[in-house]
């Protein structure tokens, strides 16, 4: 499949589950409700026609209204990639765990916690993972995140 | 002073008849000051100005320097790169097995204030004097070679101006 045939796969295949985000990219990115984050994650993996049996990487992202986590997927086996988007609101910020279908995504999900204080629901050891063991500052890529010795860039 | 006087009938019966008059001090610090041993400690890019430096070309080895993979083996630590919040407990604990007389040796922006990383970072340690002593500051994002060499010249000037009655443990 070319990247535009995969794209119009995808979107035939999961109507109303995932939703196609006009970047203006190559590469097509999707929406996700939370909710349906593991089954749409486990139906991409299963898939026959694209096998996407790889986290490349979870992202976090914080665009100043909500959160964002993007799972960047990749098929070894067809040299497909895709990504979707799971948006989370600041009065919300959960997510269920995808350690099932990779079991890779474990150190992914603790630095997304660590770093955006995501909670990851059904994780079995969501611990301090790259910061400093006494770490007491909350979670620091966050942009309402301070602390005293932050010293934020001045305006020029 | 009866030695003094004496001198040169003892002299003559050196092979050759020269002698030679100092002092232990001044034997002790040319000694110390030409075998500085340092760590082998890169943290990000300025270890490959360190590794260059200590290559062929611009040959550290001719000031006596030669690196060591280990602590308890080193006099001079040159802390090259980046150091974060998480490494600087192991920094510490790293200069803590060195033997005395020890020196630090801060090498590029990071290790001085923060360099780069000094705005909007929370991982990395804005200068790693806040975590142990330094005797010799190199500014550069990374320095030179040169400049790594013209830093360990001045340390062996400071080594060469110390006094036997100030050592001192910390």
């Amino acid at each position: 499949m070319t990247k535009d045939e995969l794209r119009d796969y995808i979107v035939g295949h999961f109507e109303g589950k995932l939703t196609l985000l006009d970047t203006g990219r190559g590469e097509p990115f999707f929406e996700v409700k939370p909710a349906d984050l593991v089954e749409i994650a486990r139906a991409l993996r299963d898939d026959e026609q694209l096998r996407f049996d790889f986290l490349c990487c979870i992202s976090g992202v914080d665009t100043g209204e909500r959160f964002e986590a993007v799972y960047s997927l990749a098929s070894t086996i067809n040299c497909y990639r895709v990504d979707i988007k799971v948006f989370l609101p600041y009065d919300a910020a959960e997510v269920d765990s995808v350690i099932d279908i990779w079991l890779g995504a474990n150190w992914f999900e603790r630095e997304v916690w660590e770093l955006y204080g995501i909670n990851i629901k059904n994780h079995p050891n969501l611990t301090r993972f790259l910061l400093p063991e006494d770490w007491d500052q909350g979670h620091p890529m966050r942009k309402d995140w301070d602390a005293p010795d932050f010293i934020r860039m001045p305006e020029l | 002073m009866g030695i003094i006087k004496k001198l040169p009938a003892y002299s003559e019966k050196v092979p050759g008849g020269g002698f030679v008059l100092t002092s232990v001090e001044a034997v002790l610090n040319q000694s110390r000051a030409r075998s500085i041993w340092y760590m082998l400690f890169g943290t990000a890019c300025c270890a490959i100005e360190l590794m260059c430096t200590g290559a062929s070309r611009y040959d550290f080895d001719r000031l006596g320097m030669i690196f060591r993979a280990t602590p308890r083996q080193s006099d001079l630590i040159i802390v090259a790169g980046t150091i974060t919040k998480k490494m600087a407990p192991r920094l510490r604990r790293l200069y803590d097995q060195m033997a005395e007389p020890r020196y630090v040796i801060a090498m590029g922006g990071c290790t001085i204030n923060g360099g780069p990383f000094y705005y909007d970072s929370y991982s990395v340690e804005k200068g790693i004097d806040h975590i142990i002593p330094v005797d010799i500051y190199i500014p550069g994002c990374p320095p030179r070679p040169e400049s790594l060499l013209e830093g360990c010249i001045h340390l062996q000037e400071k080594v060469k101006k110390e006094k036997l009655a100030e050592w001192q443990g910390e």
